[in-house]
């Protein structure tokens, strides 16, 4: 088990590979009442493609990490998972994302018992083809949810337009028709490739003895029998720097348009890994908090104009194989305000930020970063994403301190590239949208 | 509800109410101000929260606003209504960095507690009153964010389904307030109704975080005028609604180019915090629709197959009880049938020694976890204040572990299903998939 002490910030992170190669992590959190445990495979729905050593290169249907999300619920005994950790007294839930799949619990009670729930849950896999065919209306009506969504409509219809060829544009649950090709047999393919010990992670974090919670996952895990797997190899087509569609367009019930848009990152920057991608991203957005952040100029001027209102926001993705920023909101006028953002940005690239801009959003995002260490879900499974490319969260700070004026504008000019714009918007019905009882 | 580790002073007319905590890495300070929920002032009270972030004397516009807070490490800010039974509370908050986690940096509370005063009582001024360009922009955002509402399909359904049950009621009113209201307000009016509720609300501020009570009642001593703790403070008394007895189930069928159903079902409990049987209900509660172990979890999703989602959940003010699901249209009937049976089930008493234990497991889980999040400690402290009733966290977790299945059929006995409200699509031949 080794020690690792964050001083600044008075955290002490415990971690050990265990011999069938699950990592552990566990931070025990002063005067909490929570423990909160993440086991995470690094499985999202861009891993659609694949091949390990010794087996045939396998494509399976869209929407299956998270379909096999929702099946490790079920177990041979026919009783749902969640009626175990109910009896124990904690709140469990998985999500699945582009490249994760996590399985998770909080409780206040009885953490032992929750965490060996946990951990044979995962490790027993129980799929019939009963159960798989249950499941499809379930999660039928899930993506029925996301399509009347116009958020994640037009969130998701930007990524769309920027991607031509790579599996982040396909919908995480999914389609209605995609699904209906999901069997058992596929099921356990995936299961078998992606939930190995050697891609999975375990963080356990609040009010725990780590010693005791080493002890008690070593001896799980050695009860358990995992035949040694070699490296994954997933497979991407290669993506083109341009994107797919300039502009998309929908048309929902909503009563205001949404417009999304942002920069596709160019093919170099992507292949980053490790400190230089949790440099780049901090960079990222350290620029796009001064470019476009709402103690911007030019988000306030765009404010007053009423092109945008407080429900504007941006972020940054990031991961080896894909990334872009993403910037938006509620708006009156997407056109204006898309014609407004290709005549300032370029003004303000050229201009680059000034030195005291950069320092407040420096201080800004310091300031967010231990805001957001109060959170126990956030740190969890902010680790994990982060070592899953070989970063360290606790790095976060030490990496913002250490960067530059220098470094922030050179990586706007770097990102900023019209070619690699693109735009997606939700706009109002042409009928009404005026309910009718 | 549970308090934490509150200690509460009275300063004059204004209530204190602080937590220390070492726990935080950050410190947050909350202003809450009490409204009757009333159609007279809803629409001015949501706009207030808005035009008070645009500027304040020292910080005339938002861009000054907003370096501040990056200065002060990004403190955040945020001002917002929201209801409780028939209250509408107007708050305002900061949430800032401990300096002790800091390089080089001032001390930071003292900072926030002038910050968080001038943002509430010192507002940008022009001949003064309000500043009347930021009215005019915040009134406009303001229609926007109100007529925004169906674009959030469950929320708009929660809110059309409360609508529908409590026509009468001022608990119907939208909390954001009214379109029809924006145009009369101006920068004039507006002012007075804001001097009228700085001074003559009741006001509740709260700390949690690792700070020392005395140093806390003196910055706040310092930053807000003393006619803040001086003036008279009306009295809305407890959180109390008049009692509505259901005389038949109400259905309502609205029509919006939609994929998915949303269905909703809103009921009577006759039961709020204040009673003794507020336990039990919370079992009751759990039981039907609370967890994933839950009855409608179970039957409409895990044996129908019929949404992703059945929950219940409580307003613990008002006395009511929100069943919601998201269906395929033509399962209408069927998750109705099954909502009705289980709520049936209920009140024969069908309820396993299973169902009753992981209820009582989880819930106590749910009140134990809010432990460890500041804003809920002060979220679950307020309840206690509006309501008069106050169930520190020892007891809440007593009383749930003493509710028998009697008790929770009791309840069920009380409970009546007042309104059935269901979103569908525009429905009939002549419509055209959207």
């Amino acid at each position: 088990m080794k020690k690792i002490e964050y001083k600044q910030l008075k955290e002490t992170l415990y971690h050990e590979t265990l011999p069938n190669g699950l990592d552990v992590y566990v931070l025990p959190k002063q005067g909490f009442a929570k423990t909160y445990a993440t086991f995470t495979t690094k499985y999202g729905s861009i891993d659609n493609t694949f091949q390990v050593p010794g087996k045939e290169k396998v494509h399976v249907p869209d929407g299956i990490a998270h379909f096999l999300e929702h099946k490790m619920f079920e177990q041979e005994s026919g009783e749902d998972v969640f009626q175990s950790f109910s009896r124990q007294g904690a709140s469990a839930n998985a999500f699945t994302s582009f490249t994760r799949t996590s399985y998770l619990f909080s409780c206040t009670d009885q953490v032992e018992n929750n965490l060996t729930t946990l951990l044979n849950y995962v490790q027993s896999p129980y799929f019939t083809d009963e159960n798989v065919e249950k499941e499809k209306g379930i999660i039928g009506q899930e993506i029925r949810m996301y399509d009347d969504n116009a958020d994640w409509r037009v969130y998701f219809g930007l990524i769309e337009a920027m991607y031509q060829n790579h599996p982040v544009k396909i919908d995480i649950a999914g389609t209605v028709e995609s699904i209906a090709k999901i069997t058992k047999e596929t099921l356990y393919t995936c299961y078998n490739t992606f939930y190995h010990p050697s891609n999975m992670l375990l963080f356990v974090i609040g009010a725990v003895d780590p010693q005791r919670i080493f002890q008690l996952v070593k001896e799980n895990q050695a009860q358990k029998k995992f035949e040694p797997q070699g490296e994954i190899e997933r497979f991407f087509d290669k993506e083109p720097n341009a994107v797919a569609e300039k502009r998309k367009e929908m048309r929902l019930s909503v009563n205001a348009s949404k417009c999304y848009f942002g920069f596709k990152e160019a093919p170099a920057i992507i292949a980053n890994s490790g400190n230089n991608m949790l440099k780049m991203e901090l960079c990222t957005q350290l620029f796009m908090e001064s470019l476009i952040g709402s103690s911007s100029e030019l988000y306030q001027s765009l404010y007053e104009e009423g092109l945008i209102d407080d429900s504007f926001g941006h972020d940054y993705s990031i991961e080896q194989g894909y990334g872009f920023t993403m910037m938006g909101g509620d708006t009156r006028k997407p056109d204006e305000l898309v014609a407004r953002i290709e005549q300032l940005f370029p003004q303000k690239v050229a201009k680059g930020i000034s030195a005291e801009e950069f320092e407040l959003v420096k201080k800004k995002k310091i300031g967010s970063v231990l805001r957001s260490l109060n959170s126990v879900e956030w740190i969890a499974n902010q680790f994990t994403s982060y070592r899953f490319h070989d970063s360290d969260l606790f790095e976060m700070i030490p990496t913002l301190e250490s960067i530059t004026l220098k470094d922030v504008n050179n990586r706007m000019r770097e990102h900023i590239d019209f070619a690699r714009f693109a735009v997606s918007t939700v706009r109002p019905l042409e009928q009404s949208t005026k309910p009718t009882v | 509800m549970s308090s934490g580790q509150f200690q509460t002073r009275q300063i004059g007319n204004v209530r204190l109410h602080v937590c220390p905590s070492t726990k935080f890495k950050t410190t947050m300070l909350v202003a809450m101000f009490q409204q009757e929920l009333s159609t007279k002032y809803v629409t001015q009270t949501a706009l207030l929260s808005n035009v008070l972030l645009r500027g304040t004397e020292q910080y005339p516009t938002m861009l000054d606003l907003k370096k501040k807070q990056n200065d002060l490490y990004g403190a955040g800010l945020f001002g917002d209504v929201f209801k409780r039974g028939e209250r509408q509370i107007l708050h305002f908050g900061v949430d800032i960095a401990n300096e002790q986690y800091l390089h080089d940096a001032s001390p930071l509370l003292e900072e926030a507690v002038g910050l968080l005063c001038e943002v509430i009582t010192k507002p940008a001024l022009e001949q003064d009153i309000f500043v009347k360009s930021y009215v005019e922009a915040e009134k406009r955002n303001l229609k926007q964010q109100i007529e925004g509402l169906v674009d959030e399909k469950a929320q708009y359904a929660a809110q059309r389904s409360i609508e529908a049950m409590c026509k009468n009621e001022p608990y119907a009113i939208f909390i954001n307030g009214r379109v029809e209201d924006i145009p009369a307000i101006q920068a004039d009016n507006l002012y007075t109704y804001y001097q009228e509720l700085l001074y003559h609300c009741p006001l509740d501020l709260y700390c949690v975080g690792d700070v020392d009570i005395q140093r806390v009642i003196s910055l706040f001593q310092k930053y807000l005028p003393s006619e803040m703790f001086t003036s008279e403070r009306k009295q809305l008394g407890l959180s109390q609604t008049a009692p509505v007895s259901v005389q038949q189930v109400n259905t309502v069928i609205e029509h919006l180019p939609v994929n998915q159903g949303k269905l909703n079902m809103g009921c009577r409990t006759h039961i709020t915090v204040q009673d003794s049987d507020y336990p039990s209900l919370l079992m009751y509660n759990g039981i039907l629709g609370g967890f994933p172990h839950s009855k409608l979890f179970m039957n409409v999703r895990e044996k129908a197959s019929l949404a992703y989602y059945a929950s219940s959940r409580l307003e613990s003010h008002k006395g009511v009880m929100h069943i919601q699901s998201g269906i395929e249209i033509q399962n209408f009937e069927k998750a109705v049938t099954i909502i009705k049976e289980q709520m049936e089930v209920m009140r024969q008493g069908q309820i396993s020694d299973q169902e009753l234990a992981q209820t009582k497991a989880t819930l106590s889980n749910q009140f134990r976890e809010q432990q460890d999040r500041a804003y809920e400690i002060v979220q679950s402290h307020y309840h206690s204040v509006l309501s008069g009733t106050n169930r520190p966290l020892e007891q809440i977790l007593k009383e749930i572990a003493q509710v028998s299945k009697e008790d929770v059929q009791k309840v069920a006995q009380k409970i009546q299903l007042d309104t059935i409200y269901f979103l569908r699509d525009q429905g009939g031949e002549a419509d055209e998939k959207n």
